[in-house]
């Protein structure tokens, strides 16, 4: 089966999970307490008032009825209207998920970068010291909550030192004319890793980690297979045995343990965000739920197991594309 | 066809310990045995001393709260409402200066924005972590023992079902679930437990699941089954036993996730509620304050760092020590 095959047949396996999410938080946000009507007309709204809004968002139909127009609203790509932003909520989504995604990429690209030399080196240099300072700190890595991570950099890198700011994210999209200090685009763009660099760390320290632990446990398996051994027996040169033919073997745990990250990663940006105030897709459900926003509870939350479940597939078919035993057949 | 699929394969690798016949496992399993391993591995037993230090401080600070109600803590704690002219707020540490003032002997750690002694707050902060850690692992546990014992002993359509949900609920980023959870359902701490301990129910049932699997076909489920025991007694006298080992490696390491969710959940101020102290709100309340008293955002950190690594610790420690790969 072609590569283009298994890639619409994965999607296609989606389908029931996604309409699964939707599910899960069409019925939970149907739990929150309170009214939204009286959110938006105040304590003591007039009778028709409130049937009139009532009527607009649907809301004076059967439940079982609501959901079906949600889901279908869901697969033509209408996600409702915000109560409290008062613009559809697709819009608003648009808006701020590019930020949250280029946080996590990132992060992502920051994890990957120093994680991947830290395991190889940590299995090649098996119990001397670089391999316990590598494990040292991944263990902490592991172990610290990124926010904390994140209030920690701002103290020393932000308030002491000064070398980052401590809050906000200049898109690299954004016109030049409204960024402060930037006449062109290299110097918003240059504005933005500099907003970036902090958040960044915080939110990819915790994949850094997980990703130097599978890799190192990985290399450790890889070196000890015997085509490493043969490799050696032929007198191939030790580097070159790590560069060519352990390592390839060895980094298909690690785009598993990358697809499994991202669920982590996508909580970890709710509160990187609200560490430095990014207006991203965190910022935008913790409103939603401040303001009891229930088309933009609902919103915002689906599109966030959306993205994982993409993000999912993706790793799976760069698993498959990588991994030359897997076959685009039945699994 | 899960969408986790590239990481079911090294699920049930790793779950397939290479043990012999049915000899050998029996002796590899149980609490007896466990105990023996951990105390001959080095890192399983200073994840042990570490878990049990944090233990030790939660069941103090809860036997001070139900007990004597609050008389230790009254004795170091100042508490500025009983005292309102002589509040000193976001003290240092002992022995530093700030703008505040000095750090004196009575609060070791400073204080916060209330006054309060950041020491006895941090240490009652370890009762609601540990609590919250241990409860929520104990629901996803058993939720997802039950569901995965269940459905890989069954197979067809009960597991094609229970596997489509537990598979929807690991679909949405748990942090996000648990805070649509808590939305719906109530802001407080016991909704976090549930919520995080929901979130941990496909993890359990899905290592549960594979090990039922491969168990089920072994010659002494077979002799069980053929021998007229009943399915329910072959999964929990037989089957769950037998996978002892890595549910409790799993189980410790899920300690630890669960307690940085809820210092997270915390922090964006959903889950223990002010006046109770915990890790998570207390760093949530000393962001306003980061640049004239840092170390108000350091101790609660430090405290959930060093906790969560004793779990951490203790969990690869546990494997470790229960892997026969390793022991032979």
């Amino acid at each position: 089966m072609s590569l283009l095959r298994y890639t619409l047949r994965r999607f296609a396996q989606a389908i029931p999970v996604l309409i699964g999410i939707v599910t899960i938080t069409f019925f939970l946000a149907n739990q929150i307490p309170g009214d939204p009507v009286e959110i938006m007309l105040g304590p003591t709204p007039a009778q028709e008032q409130v049937e009139a809004i009532r009527a607009q968002y649907g809301l004076d139909r059967p439940i079982h009825v609501r959901y079906f127009t949600y889901l279908s609203g869901v697969a033509t790509g209408d996600l409702g209207l915000s109560i409290y932003y008062d613009r559809p909520v697709l819009e608003m989504i648009m808006l701020r998920l590019p930020v949250t995604l280029l946080l996590m990429l990132s992060a992502f690209a920051f994890a990957i970068v120093t994680a991947i030399p830290l395991g190889v080196i940590s299995a090649k240099r098996r119990n001397e010291p670089a391999d316990h300072i590598s494990r040292i700190v991944s263990l902490i890595g592991v172990s610290t909550p990124s926010f904390w991570i994140g209030l920690v950099l701002i103290i020393v890198f932000a308030f002491y030192l000064g070398w980052f700011p401590a809050r906000g994210l200049v898109l690299p999209w954004a016109d030049p004319a409204d960024v402060r200090g930037a006449a062109t685009r290299i110097e918003v763009l240059r504005q933005t890793a500099h907003h970036l660099f902090l958040p960044m760390i915080g939110l990819g320290t915790l994949q850094m980690a997980q990703i130097t632990r599978i890799e190192r446990s990985s290399m450790v398996d890889s070196l000890q297979g015997e085509y490493v051994k043969l490799a050696r027996a032929y007198g191939v040169p030790e580097s070159t045995i790590v560069r060519k033919h352990a390592f390839q073997v060895a980094q298909l745990p690690v785009i598993t343990i990358i697809g499994l990250g991202l669920s982590t990663a996508l909580g970890g940006a709710v509160l990187t965000e609200t560490v430095f105030e990014i207006q991203g897709m965190g910022r935008l459900i913790i409103t939603a739920i401040n303001n009891q926003d229930y088309q933009l509870i609902m919103g915002t939350t689906l599109v966030f197991g959306f993205v994982y479940v993409i993000g999912v597939i993706v790793t799976d078919i760069t698993y498959s594309y990588l991994d030359p035993r897997v076959t685009y057949g039945d699994e | 066809m899960s969408i986790n699929s590239a990481t079911s394969d090294d699920d049930t690798a790793d779950g397939g310990d290479e043990s012999g016949g049915p000899d050998e496992v029996e002796a590899r399993v149980g609490l007896r045995y466990t105990l023996k391993q951990v105390r001959q591995d080095t890192t399983a037993r200073i994840g042990t001393y570490i878990v049990g230090f944090m233990t030790f401080v939660a069941v103090f600070a809860a036997f001070d709260y139900y007990i004597l109600d609050y008389a230790i803590a009254e004795a170091v704690l100042y508490n500025p409402e009983t005292d309102p002219e002589n509040v000193r707020r976001l003290l240092p540490p002992v022995g530093m200066e700030n703008q505040f003032g000095q750090g004196v002997l009575e609060h070791p750690l400073g204080t916060d924005h209330r006054g309060r002694d950041l020491l006895s707050r941090t240490i009652y902060g370890t009762r609601i972590a540990m609590t919250v850690g241990f409860l929520a692992t104990a629901i996803g546990l058993g939720g997802g023992t039950v569901i995965g014992a269940v459905s890989g002993y069954y197979g067809g359509w009960i597991d094609d079902v229970l596997q489509r949900v537990t598979e929807t609920i690991y679909a949405i980023p748990f942090l996000v679930l648990v805070i649509a959870f808590m939305t719906a359902f109530g802001r407080d701490l016991t909704f976090a437990m549930v919520g995080v301990g929901i979130t941990a129910i496909p993890v359990f049932n899905r290592l549960i699941r594979s090990r039922v699997v491969s168990i089920r076909e072994e010659d002494y489920v077979e002799a069980a089954r053929a021998a007229g025991v009943k399915d329910r007694n072959i999964i929990f006298r037989h089957i769950i036993p037998n996978s002892f080992a890595p549910v409790l490696v799993q189980a410790t390491l899920q300690v630890g996730v669960s307690i940085l969710i809820v210092a997270g959940l915390s922090f964006l101020g959903f889950g223990a509620q002010p006046p109770t102290p915990s890790w998570g709100q207390m760093l949530s309340a000393s962001r306003g304050y980061m640049l004239p008293a840092p170390t108000f955002s350091i101790f609660p950190g430090i405290a959930i760092l060093i906790t969560v690594i004793g779990f951490n610790i203790l969990g690869d420690g546990l494997q470790d020590a229960l892997d026969p790969r390793i022991n032979n």
